[in-house]
């Protein structure tokens, strides 16, 4: 119950206004009950003091109404003995007249007694009948006392009753006697008292050291029943309670004889006296409550005025802490929050310009407008979000411009940009279907999300977005072929996450650029990062020291002679458990993380040792080893050669390395430098694949070359198609008017070796002779190489 | 004047005793407290006396300045009082005393007739208008009486012999009895001192 008001309490305790209202009540409240309990207690001070004089007062007063009782009842006393009729009837001794005139006296000022006695204080006459005896000590007191003394209100006590009794002297003319006449104290008294003063009377006997006891006068004994033993209790003031009602008390003793003792006890109603303090206390009350309301609602709205605004900031705050600047900080006042609540808008606005701008600069490429890498990936995440629910299929592509890096390094880097930009242009205009969104991710990188296509849809829009860029680009004086390698990657099939699949894309493209093939579907043994390329590459590591590689050699074959002039040296991997890995699964990857080069370096040791070791058997072959981008790019395989031909296992002019036109033009000057120096060494040096590539024949020209091999591409289409046939035989005249050796690779048969020979090229290679082998039969091979005795088609003669 | 008439009635009183011889009885009176006694009243029986005064014999008790003068008068049964009111105002002389019971209402000037005073014993008188008018009126049976002066002395003339003498103030109220005392007076011897259980008025 506690815990659970505390969790309600203290939110609200929380709150500013709350606070503020409860302080600031609180301490009204503290100042107003200070006050009232001041105020009370100066009341009850008062009250108490005021009755303490009210009854001091009264007593004076009853004093005062006992002393004019008494001198009335002494007037009326002296009247009669100054009668001469009732002196004379004194004298004469004349009792029935003496007692008349007693009585009749008695009756006109109201006494209850009246006593003659003579002048030997024996009783004449009395009113009292029956206990006569008892008032003469009475009367004999007052004689002696002879109306001087203490006793001046004259009350005496008559059977236990207070009586007021007066006694005056006779004379006729000297003393004869006393006329003594007594009055009971009754309800007289206590009306007279009452109407005198706000007391209230009672009377009070006791036996001495006995309990006092009430008299009772009037109709209030029932009433006052309790008040006798608390009188006794409390003594000459206390505090009395009479049917509820408090009174103050004075006891006032007011004479007594042998046996008693008789008081008065006067009494004030400590109610009454309080009673106007007590309305004033209620009014004061009424105000305090009052104030303390309108001392709340005002300090409440008070407070709302300071926390209202306060709240609308923290709100603004709040909003702006989640990201939307877009709705004003509307908080108007007139005091210092108006002053925050501005600056929270000038924040607000700087804020959103600069999220604006941030937002431009981290979704937006700034060059050509479009998205960037990060929107692409969080558009395309959405897309994935969507398909997984839908179930569609969400393809994305991923485009490498060809060249590109040339472009830049050759007309500058302006150039190369407004290059992107048409480019951009290109690939956004009316080639995407609806949704399609392209991005440039980086350089001369795009990619384009295509939700809900399939492998099919995607490729469609591949081969438009190849068509989009086959065209030349026109700009000032030059005109720029651009072409782009494609990796597609589709959802839920290639991955369901942005990155993965965007990375999937990736190496599909860059495998469509190693093939030149325009456009690559992913499939996982693409990729080096895929898991059983991860595995293998792990394994790889371990193959050049568990001695797992083979080198496979494929002869060269010079056609006019037929004599094996050498061969291509071709790795293989003897797995312990795939068994033999075809080079397609390990090199593409050995490539991209750069174990090339130690591949490389083994090819070039394993191909120098057997060199050597066939020259000692009598055959003196040049062998060729592939260079990969890598290679050509490293520094250091200029010393490694140095090193090894310093062992001297063969001679460098034994040695062929055979670079693709692509590895070259990634870095031109670097590889012409590269090359240069293994041209300075004496090793011979070939241009691969001659004819995919777009290298110029100016910068070729440059090149310290000695042979040039042609693709197999148009060497085994050449049979069939006149135009590849062409561009053998152009290459062929090319290279030997540029002072090169000419290889043609992929001859496959029998006509293409005639064409081949009858074009003057110099040497061929393929499967129509053999397939690469291991380099242990190489040897055996050459023994057994008988050269084909072929014959040209008469369709070819031309060529011949 | 009264006491003039008091002393001649003595003087009378002796001359008619013939040829018994002549004695001054000088008295004096103290009170209880040893001081002296004025207005104290001494009356001494001598045998063969003549107990009532002749007729004709009066005395005078005035009402002046609302007193009673004297205030207190010694008289032989059977004298005639007259009380005369030398005031503006009445006055309303009166007596309870059983020796003489009367009052004279309101009057001024003198009343009609002298009041005798015919028994013996002491009469208070008091006036029912003045409280404070207080006189005492001793009645004697015997020629021989005097009254104390201021300094409580007094002379009474008488026979020479033994007799029986009696003595009064006021003090001693009305009821009170007379002290009685035997005397013996002869020409040598009439000097006595006489105290009484009674105080000076006020």
């Amino acid at each position: 119950m506690r815990a659970l008001l505390h969790r309600l309490l203290e939110p609200m305790a929380r709150r500013l206004d709350v606070r503020i209202v409860v302080v600031f009540l609180g301490l009204l409240g503290l100042v107003q009950l200070a006050s009232f309990v001041t105020i009370r207690r100066s009341i009850d001070a008062n009250a108490h003091a005021q009755i303490a004089v009210e009854l001091r007062t009264g007593e004076s007063v009853l004093r005062r109404l006992l002393a004019q009782n008494a001198q009335n009842l002494t007037e009326g006393a002296r009247l009669l003995a100054a009668d001469y009729g009732f002196r004379s009837a004194i004298a004469s001794g004349d009792r029935p007249t003496i007692l008349d005139a007693l009585d009749n006296q008695g009756v006109r000022i109201g006494a209850n007694v009246a006593v003659f006695t003579d002048a030997r204080q024996q009783i004449v006459a009395s009113t009292l009948a029956d206990n006569a005896e008892q008032i003469l000590p009475l009367v004999r007191a007052n004689v002696s006392d002879d109306g001087a003394g203490a006793n001046r209100t004259g009350v005496q006590i008559l059977n236990g009753r207070p009586y007021q009794l007066v006694t005056v002297p006779v004379k006729a003319p000297q003393l004869i006697g006393h006329v003594s006449m007594g009055f009971a104290l009754t309800a007289a008294l206590v009306r007279d008292m009452e109407a005198l003063s706000t007391l209230r009377l009672a009377l009070v006997a006791r036996p001495f050291d006995g309990a006092w006891t009430l008299l009772p006068i009037g109709e209030r004994v029932a009433s006052l029943s309790a008040l006798a033993r608390q009188v006794d209790a409390g003594g000459q003031s206390a505090d009395l309670v009479i049917n509820g009602e408090a009174y103050g008390s004075h006891l006032v003793r007011l004479g007594s004889d042998a046996k008693h003792e008789v008081a008065a006890v006067l009494m004030r109603s400590i109610d009454e006296a309080v009673a106007p303090y007590r309305q004033l206390q209620l009014t004061l009350l009424a105000i305090g409550l009052v104030g303390l309301g309108v001392f709340g609602i005002g300090s409440s709205i008070t407070a709302r005025r300071i926390t209202g605004p306060i709240k609308q900031l923290s709100a603004s705050a709040e909003r702006l802490g989640a990201g939307d600047y877009s709705s004003a900080v509307s908080v108007r006042t007139r005091d210092e929050v108006n002053d925050l609540a501005e600056a929270f808008e000038q924040m607000r606005q700087s804020m959103q310009s600069r999220d604006a701008h941030i937002r431009r600069l981290a979704y937006w490429d700034q060059l050509t407008g479009l998205p960037n890498r990060a929107q692409l990936l969080d558009l395309l995440a959405d897309h994935l979000k969507a398909a997984r629910s839908s179930g569609l299929p969400c393809a994305v592509l991923m485009l490498d411009l060809d060249r590109f890096k040339h472009v830049n390094d050759i007309l500058g880097h302006a150039f190369g940009d407004r290059v992107l930009r048409q480019i951009a242009v290109r690939l956004s205009d009316g080639v995407l279907r609806e949704g399609d969104c392209v991005a440039r991710l980086s350089g001369d990188e795009f990619a384009v999300c295509l939700p809900g296509a399939d492998i099919d849809t995607a490729r469609n829009v591949a081969q438009r977005l190849q068509h989009a860029l086959e065209q030349p680009i026109q700009l000032d004086d030059h005109t720029i072929d651009v072409g782009a390698g494609v990796g597609v990657a589709i959802s839920p099939t290639d991955g369901d996450d942005a990155n993965v699949l965007l990375g999937r894309a990736e190496v599909a493209m860059y495998a469509a650029k190693a093939r030149q093939s325009g456009i690559v579907v992913y499939k996982p043994n693409l990729d080096s990062g895929s898991a059983e390329s991860l595995s293998l590459l792990s394994e790889l590591r371990t193959a050049v020291d568990h001695d797992q590689l083979r080198l496979y050699l494929q002869p060269k074959i010079e056609l006019a002679t037929g004599l094996v002039l050498g061969g291509e040296a071709l790795v293989r991997w003897q797995h312990p458990t795939r068994g033999l890995v075809a080079p397609m699964r390990f090199i593409p990857f050995a490539e991209q993380t750069g174990f090339i080069r130690v591949l490389t370096a083994w090819m070039i040791e394993r191909c120098a040792a057997r060199s050597g070791e066939l020259r000692v058997q009598g055959l003196d072959l040049k062998f060729s080893i592939n260079l990969s981008t890598r290679d050509l790019l490293d520094q250091e395989l200029p010393l490694r050669m140095e090193r090894l031909l310093a062992q001297g296992p063969t001679d460098p002019d034994r040695l062929c390395l055979e670079i693709t036109e692509s590895a070259i033009m990634d870095d031109p000057q670097r590889a012409l430098q590269t090359l240069q120096r293994l041209h300075d060494m004496g090793l011979r040096l070939s241009i691969d694949d001659f004819g995919t590539g777009y290298s110029s024949l100016a910068y070729l020209k440059r090149l310290p070359l000695h042979e040039l091999k042609i693709d197999k591409s148009f060497v085994m289409a050449m049979e069939k198609d006149r135009a590849d046939l062409k561009i053998v035989r152009s290459t062929i005249d090319l290279a030997h008017n540029l002072g090169l050796s000419v290889v043609a690779e992929g001859v496959e048969n029998a006509q293409a070796w005639a064409l081949l020979k009858s074009m003057h090229c110099d040497e061929a290679q393929g499967f129509f002779m053999a397939k690469p082998m291991p380099e242990l039969e190489f040897a055996s091979w050459v023994e057994n190489w008988v050269p084909p005795q072929t014959r040209l088609n008469t369709e070819f003669a031309e060529f011949s | 004047m009264n006491a003039v008439a008091a002393a001649s009635a003595v003087l009378i009183a002796c001359l008619s005793l013939g040829s018994v011889s002549a004695a001054t009885l000088d008295v004096t009176l103290t009170g209880s407290d040893g001081k002296p006694l004025a207005d104290a009243v001494v009356a001494v029986h001598v045998k063969g006396a003549k107990t009532t005064a002749a007729a004709g014999i009066t005395a005078e008790i005035a009402q002046r300045s609302r007193q009673f003068q004297p205030q207190v008068t010694v008289v032989q049964t059977g004298t005639a009082v007259l009380f005369p009111n030398f005031d503006t105002v009445r006055h309303h002389v009166f007596s309870f005393s059983p020796i003489q019971r009367f009052e004279i209402k309101l009057y001024a000037g003198v009343p009609n007739a002298p009041l005798i005073f015919d028994k013996p014993g002491v009469a208070t008188l008091g006036c029912n208008i003045h409280d404070r008018m207080l006189a005492f009126v001793a009645v004697v049976d015997t020629p021989f009486f005097a009254k104390s002066d201021a300094v409580g002395k007094l002379q009474i003339d008488l026979p020479a012999g033994k007799h029986r003498l009696l003595a009064w103030h006021p003090s001693m109220t009305e009821s009170g009895a007379w002290v009685e005392q035997a005397v013996t007076v002869d020409a040598s011897n009439g000097k006595l001192a006489l105290k009484l259980p009674a105080a000076a008025m006020p």
